[in-house]
């Protein structure tokens, strides 16, 4: 069972990739988390469980508890399901334009979803949203057609901005697959059902799994939607409720533990939904990369094509289109509230944050710069400790994996303040009111996206070429570089794109770091929109949507040209 | 070369941590500023203040402020009271409060900042010529403003502006559309819940409720909802509605005519204890006071401590000796260790469902 790497001899190097590994993550991640535990059960040098229990057991806890549950189930399975067929649809059918398709269903994960709900906000609020307004003055309607502050609004809008997490890996899983199985499966005689159900479903579902098992993990430990949409009409989840918990006290220690002890609810959520993905997993374990050269057949859609095109493009319109529209739109507002008429739309906000206000120019700058450094350290860090995982055998991997996924299920602002804990100087390093703590942070933070794309790619890549190469003389080194990176590179990058722009308007954690000089994008818009700079924050928004977008373009260029 | 090979890129991966934990020179960027930590690099004159005043006020204030002295450095944080608290909270564990100088809404947070003594006494230099709501006044803070609070009305969803605090509850027109900031996230909001506590008791927060007042975010927001019509009314705070209506949002700010009933909050400036850039601060505290700034103050839109600044009458505002008069009288020593319970009833009343 024992894989090349690891009995051929290299017994030293492979301990010092280890260790290396453990290191990086029990410094970067599980130092501050434990301090943060430490925090939460420990009163004044001494272990004390009544306290933490006391708090355990208030009753706002268990629906803080119970509206993370349903808000990330609904999510998780709306986005499943909507990923999952976008991407068939896009991969393996002749729909027209799936590649301009396939990009679009991509932007959403480009945006920020507290910007989509700050839109979303401005369309379906019940007495103000303009497509509510719409239905009530020019249709007849009584009241508005939806409420977008309820769970249903809530869980639609997680929806549109975390379907691409499902949507990304299976297109590549489907992409990748090797379509001799299904031929021959429809050579022996199975129908289309039976080859769906028993070979495409199968070889994607790892896939599709890792895929919900990131949104569900991610949509717990969210805070931007619900915070927008939720709290004007009491609904919180537990990352709200720590977020208002800390704020309420004026920032005491006693609510800063409060904090603390809600976080280890969250951390024992994902380290359940972990159990369970394993689990799953483990039942079946597909190698869909045999090596050889393939073009996956396309169904042919006949009489639906153009129907389900037309879907593909409102959906796009309604949910991409849309809101970003109404995001510049209101950034061009002289205030927030006015018609949306000639007179009162200007450039004047886009010139003024371009150019005039310190706070928005220091953010861009910020955030483009941590967001780069960030995705280039985890991505080499992640394919590192990704081939320990799922390449060396050895004991205690299964530590390093929770490790690795324990910040992903911490609240951005939970993990920001185990950073502060830890690297303010109590320990000999003092990062704070520099950019390097957000930094930090960052690489804490998204240490599990590398992992997970960097494992997905690495568990792809069969045993059987590293063997072959080892058979023919090969040393460790050469098989790596000539076998198993070039094969990772597509998992490293998209490691790379899955931290670079998220971190370009990362909130949660950034807000609880940032110093006069060190705002990001999305402390900047999330900050101007709190204190009432609606159109400030907007034109904000919009400028940080073009410049994602720019990037994903400029990167997308350099893809084609080395030509991955 | 295999073992080289590995070595390499094990190096490389530490080489990059090492540079990321000790945050040496060389990396992609550091902030030109002086980074506040261990002392060690020169933090040279850079005065850092917290505040939860809008860039509409502050932004203006520091800009005259470096005309003044263009040789001190100044930076600001502007956030929620509730938010600036939480970092000087994480500050002060981890050893060292980055900012000289904090000016907020949140009085009773500079009464619990003066028992934990971290502020440092300054009796400003032109205090004589200053308005004081603070009866205990021994130099610790000292307010800066007379922030007051009105029924901000969409002027196309209400006609007719509402003149007692009962009208909220009474009249239609503010059912299930008059909206609260979040007293957990702005000083101001609690502030303003706990002077309609003592004024009218919990029984007129259950009365709002039962009328379906909400509770929204940030000070700033409610103002925005109102003034799209998502709300039809809220509870708001004078400069930021003065800024939204001087650019021409369709808001009017109301004040109540009962006798004792408006809501003045005072905005203090203190200076922190330990601070590196004393003489500074102190400069900062003194130009903050003086007839220069609180004249933007009062330009901005809101109550000055001066009375020898001109008012503009288009903001409709309390004069200082009005607004000092007027405002809802409270033992700010008796709320403050009743803040966390306050949030808490109000959040349980209004956020009921």
């Amino acid at each position: 069972m024992s894989s090349p790497a690891n009995k051929k001899g290299s017994f030293g190097v492979a301990q010092v990739i280890l260790f290396l590994s453990i290191a990086i993550l029990v410094i970067v991640v599980a130092f501050p988390v434990l301090l943060i535990l430490f925090n939460a059960f420990w009163v004044e040098d001494h272990f004390d469980l009544a306290n933490t229990i006391s708090i355990l057991k208030q009753p706002m806890t268990y629906e803080a508890l119970t509206n993370s549950l349903i808000i990330a189930s609904m999510s998780t399975i709306g986005s499943t399901i909507v990923g999952t067929f976008f991407a068939w649809l896009v991969t393996r059918t002749d729909i027209p334009y799936h590649n301009f398709m396939k990009s679009m269903f991509l932007v959403p994960f480009m945006l920020p979803s507290f910007i989509g709900a700050i839109a979303w906000k401005m369309l379906l609020s019940p007495n103000a949203g303009l497509i509510n307004r719409f239905f009530m003055d020019h249709l007849g309607f009584d009241g508005p057609i939806f409420n977008i502050y309820s769970y249903y609004g809530i869980s639609a809008v997680e929806v549109m901005y975390l379907f691409p997490f499902v949507f990304i890996q299976v297109c590549g899983a489907l992409e990748r697959m090797d379509p001799t199985l299904e031929e021959s499966a429809r050579i022996s005689g199975a129908g289309l059902l039976t080859i769906t159900r028993k070979i495409t479903i199968p070889l994607v579902m790892p896939s599709i799994l890792s895929g919900a098992l990131l949104i569900m993990l991610y949509s717990m430990a969210h805070f931007g939607t619900v915070a927008v949409l939720g709290i004007e009409r009491g609904i919180y989840n537990i990352p709200v409720l720590i977020y208002e918990r800390i704020h309420q006290s004026g920032g005491s220690f006693e609510s800063i533990r409060m904090g603390a002890i809600l976080a280890t609810v969250l951390v024992i959520s994902a380290a359940i939904i972990i159990w369970a993905q394993r689990k799953i997993l483990s039942t079946g374990h597909y190698q869909i990369i045999g090596g050889k050269s393939f073009r996956p057949t396309q169904l042919k859609l006949r009489g639906l094509r153009i129907p389900l095109m037309l879907f593909c493009f409102a959906y796009i319109g309604f949910t991409i289109v849309l809101p970003t529209v109404i995001i510049f739109l209101v950034g061009g507002l002289s205030t927030y509230g006015l018609p949306f008429t000639p007179e009162n739309l200007s450039l004047a906000n886009y010139k003024f944050i371009l150019f005039d206000f310190d706070v928005t120019r220091d953010a861009i700058f910020n955030s483009v710069t941590l967001g780069f450094t960030a995705a280039v350290i985890t991505m080499f860090a992640g394919v590192m400790i990704s081939y320990v995982i799922v390449k060396m055998k050895v004991r205690g991997k299964g530590i390093l994996e929770f490790l690795g996924m324990l910040p992903f299920s911490v609240p951005g602002s939970v993990i920001a303040l185990g950073v502060i804990l830890a690297w303010s100087g109590q320990f000999g390093i003092n990062l704070y009111n520099t950019v390097w703590i957000i930094l930090v942070a960052y690489i804490a933070r998204y240490m599990a996206f590398s992992l997970k794309a960097n494992s997905a790619a690495l568990e792809q890549i069969h045993d059987s070429l590293i063997e072959a190469a080892r058979a023919c003389g090969a040393t460790m080194w050469q098989s790596l570089k000539d076998i198993v990176l070039p094969l990772a590179k597509p998992g490293m990058l998209a490691a790379f794109f899955l931290i670079f722009l998220p971190s370009l308007r990362e909130l949660t954690v950034s807000i609880m770091l940032y110093a006069p000089t060190t705002r990001t994008i999305g402390v900047a818009i999330y900050t101007l929109n709190e204190d009432g700079e609606t159109v400030i924050s907007c034109a904000l928004a919009g400028i940080a949507l073009i410049i994602i977008v720019l990037g994903q373009f400029i990167i997308n260029h350099f893809n084609k040209k080395a030509g991955v | 070369m295999r073992k080289k090979g590995i070595m390499l890129i094990v190096a490389a991966v530490m080489a990059l941590m090492t540079a990321v934990l000790a945050g040496c020179g060389g990396g992609p960027k550091q902030q030109s500023s002086g980074s506040g930590s261990g002392g060690a690099a020169k933090s040279g004159n850079k005065l850092v203040i917290y505040t939860s005043m809008k860039e509409s006020l502050i932004g203006g204030i520091v800009k005259g402020f470096k005309a003044k002295y263009p040789d001190i450095e100044v930076d600001y944080q502007s956030a929620g009271a509730g938010k600036l608290m939480a970092k000087i909270a994480a500050e002060r564990q981890s050893g060292k409060i980055l900012a000289d100088v904090i000016w907020t809404s949140e009085v009773p947070d500079f009464y619990s900042m003066k028992s934990e003594n971290i502020l440092e006494p300054y009796t400003p230099s032109n205090i004589k010529e200053l308005l004081n709501p603070f009866d205990d006044y021994d130099g610790s803070f000292t307010a800066a403003r007379l922030g007051t609070l009105g029924v901000i009305i969409n002027t196309d969803k209400i006609k007719e502006a509402p003149t007692t605090w009962s009208d909220i509850y009474t009249k239609p027109e503010y059912k299930n559309a008059f909206g609260i900031a979040d007293p957990a996230l702005s000083g101001t909001s609690y502030m303003s819940v706990a002077l309609l506590e003592q004024k009218y008791g919990w029984d007129y927060f259950q009365k709002l409720h039962e009328a379906g007042a909400r509770i929204g975010k940030g000070s700033g927001q409610v103002i925005d909802d109102t003034s799209v019509g998502e709300l039809s009314a809220c509870l708001g705070v004078d400069y930021i509605t003065n800024s939204k209506i001087a650019k021409g949002a369709h808001l009017k700010m109301c004040y109540m005519n009962e006798p004792n009933a408006l809501l003045m909050v005072p905005s203090p400036v203190a200076i922190f204890k330990g601070s590196q850039h004393m003489d500074a601060a102190k400069k900062f505290v003194d130009y903050l006071l003086s007839a220069e700034a609180q004249q933007m103050v009062a330009d901005a839109g809101t109550v000055p401590v001066r009375s020898d600044v001109k008012q503009d009458p288009k903001h409709g505002l309390p004069t200082p000796e009005d607004a000092l008069k007027n405002g809802i009288k409270v033992k700010y020593t008796e709320i403050l260790p009743e803040k966390e319970n306050t949030i808490k009833k109000f959040t349980e009343i209004i956020g009921k469902k």
